[in-house]
């Protein structure tokens, strides 16, 4: 199985090499929201992906999918053209056997749009239908935005894709399960090319003051760009951010037959649950060893194999002690010298499209030999005592790496990736 | 001011009511000494919806913060926590100064991450006492001194009928160690 194309609008840049070239040199995407209003929130931070970067959708022929398409979408469809690009996809023939699987949640209702609703309430059950009916106001596309699946759906439409069209919907593993559960499909055979990946826009208040609320968000920071520090002491909570990435997985065979430029493979692929707690990790990391263990036998590799982690390292307390732990159990002795870093100390956390991006980064710096830094690490933590390749990229060759990303409610998925060889 | 009105036995049976709401617990397991987290397999979610049930019942703003993160804010990074994760000796004497033996012997040395394992029903019911016991001399509305229950829970004034407002549980805390703070000089 081998990776054909990939793409990513993120925090750090309009694509991938961008994105790659700010997280080389240690760069945050992280600076105050100012998407929705935040004055009073005790967490004011978040990563943006810039309006200017997003795909134009009057630009483009298909732009009819325009009033259905989420912010999430629309990143979304920006990651997936340049993968497509990359990948030469438009020129695959038999469209039956190209398929969509895409992580992502609809979109969250607007404060805009309850408002509007709330006009026809009385606040006792009973509503005034005949004048929300024939309102103008309320959008009857308002629907398909709310809705998880509308994404995977529209991806399909836009990319000719008539394969299976899947939505994964669980949180931060989602963009992972997307591309496993993709991996799956091409072993079966039931198609050649799938287009695998995630896609997060939640920065509005919604989607934000919930996770306020659960005091799930870094709260305490001097500036936001130091806001997110994985495995550091003083970490507080995770930065949320916004972003898309997405990969063209593409059967081998099939591959070399159009004489695609493979750019690496996808191993294996595991995936697990906690099944203990809706927010707190499992105290001794059973499920994140899991999924760990199980992309690892799916590769048929031992730890032994694997020269790098890209760490789910999302900065909350409990994460990445958690996550140091299951790494301990899978490298035994040799735990401390497996370079382990995490993304999301320049990105924040893109959720369902974390995953995804962070596979991506992972291959690319297989390409160029260089392991992207954990940056904000100041203060060690003696619970977390690996090599978390602090504040500044490290020049290494590495052939197979995994990519961890463990939800909240404890849906984990792990991701083997590895250098293409002949 | 401290309060009368509503007794210590009848707020630990409100929490009560709020533990076995949340967790599905057996009310007759739920002591005064049991740990939310260790005896009754609370996580950290399940503060947020106890905290909230209590809130609804007395009509308070219970703390959004522990103790420990409002040292570490008034009184600078480490001054709570060490740089090995261990609550310092000062944190340790401002625990047993507000709450006494509630959180039992910390003298041995405790780890921030064990912390919240100490937090039990009876440590959550002198919590809401704290807080109850910053009822007003007077009526805010109507400036009269006439406070009275009728259900043993919410207090409001016998004058005007305006339910009491209490002290939002963090800022007792940070009115709590400012006064010490000014008091004992502990940083």
């Amino acid at each position: 199985m081998v990776i054909t194309g990939v793409g990513m609008v993120t925090p750090l840049g309009r694509n991938c090499d961008e994105t790659f070239a700010n997280a080389a040199q240690g760069r945050s995407g992280i600076d105050y929201i100012t998407s929705f209003e935040t004055t009073g929130l005790p967490c004011r931070i978040g990563g943006q992906v810039k309006d200017a970067w997003l795909t134009d959708p009057e630009s483009d022929v298909r732009h009819r999918f325009g009033r259905f398409s989420s912010r999430g979408l629309r990143l979304m469809q920006t990651a997936t053209l340049e993968a497509a690009s990359q990948a030469g996809l438009e020129t695959i023939i038999d469209r039956e056997r190209v398929g969509v699987s895409l992580g992502s949640h609809g979109e969250n209702v607007s404060v805009s749009e309850m408002s509007e609703l709330l006009r026809f309430y009385d606040g006792n059950g009973h509503w005034d239908m005949r004048g929300l009916l024939s309102s103008c106001q309320y959008s009857p596309f308002q629907f398909f935005l709310r809705k998880p699946d509308t994404a995977s759906s529209i991806l399909s439409m836009l990319f000719d894709c008539r394969g299976s069209s899947l939505s994964i919907v669980s949180a931060c593993a989602a963009g992972p399960q997307a591309i496993g559960e993709a991996y799956r499909i091409i072993q079966d055979r039931k198609a050649d090319v799938m287009i695998a990946g995630g896609c997060e826009a939640t920065l509005n208040f919604m989607g934000f003051i919930g996770f306020v609320l659960i005091k799930a968000l870094a709260e305490k920071y001097t500036t936001p760009q130091t806001a997110s520090r994985p495995f550091d002491r003083k970490r507080n909570g995770f930065v949320m951010s916004e972003g898309a990435g997405a990969v063209v997985l593409e059967d081998l065979d099939h591959a070399r037959s159009r004489g695609a430029n493979i750019l690496g493979e996808l191993l294996g692929y595991g995936s697990s649950a906690d099944a203990y707690r809706i927010t707190d990790t499992h105290p001794k990391a059973e499920g994140a060893f899991l999924a760990m263990a199980g992309a690892l036998e799916d590769a048929s590799l031992t730890a032994d194999d694997i020269d790098y982690v890209n760490a789910h390292g999302t900065s909350t307390v409990q994460n990445d002690l958690v996550e140091s732990l299951a790494i301990r159990r899978i490298f035994g002795e040799r735990a401390r010298s497996v370079p382990v870093s995490s993304n999301k100390s320049m990105m924040g956390h893109t959720i369902a499209a974390a995953g995804a991006i962070e596979c991506i980064l992972t291959l690319m710096g297989m390409h160029r030999s260089l392991i992207l830094p954990t940056i904000n690490y100041e203060h060690r933590d003696p619970k977390c005592d690996l090599d978390y390749v602090p504040n500044e990229a490290r020049h290494m060759p590495y052939r197979r790496a995994l990519s961890n990303s463990f939800g909240f409610g404890g849906q984990n998925a792990c991701l083997c990736i590895g250098a293409f060889e002949e | 001011m401290k309060q009368t009105l509503i007794t210590e036995q009848k707020v630990f049976e409100e929490l009560k009511k709020a533990i076995v709401e949340t967790l599905r617990s057996d009310e007759a397991a739920i002591k005064p000494e049991s740990s939310l987290i260790k005896d009754l397999g609370a996580e950290s979610l399940d503060f947020l919806d106890i905290n909230y049930r209590l809130e609804q019942t007395f009509g308070i703003k219970m703390a959004r913060h522990f103790i420990l993160e409002h040292i570490e804010e008034m009184f600078g990074e480490g001054s709570a926590i060490d740089e090995n994760g261990q609550l310092t000796e000062k944190a340790i004497t401002l625990l047993k100064m507000r709450y006494g033996d509630v959180y039992g012997d910390l003298s041995g040395g405790i780890d921030m991450d064990t912390v919240p394992t100490l937090i039990t029903a009876g440590s959550m019911t002198q919590g809401v006492l704290d807080l109850l016991d910053t009822l007003p001399e007077t009526c805010s509305k109507c400036g009269n001194t006439a406070w009275k229950t009728e259900d043993g829970i919410r207090v409001k004034c016998g004058s005007c009928s305006e339910f009491a407002t209490f002290t939002n549980g963090d800022d007792l805390i940070k009115n709590w160690l400012t006064a010490m703070q000014q008091e004992k000089k502990i940083f």
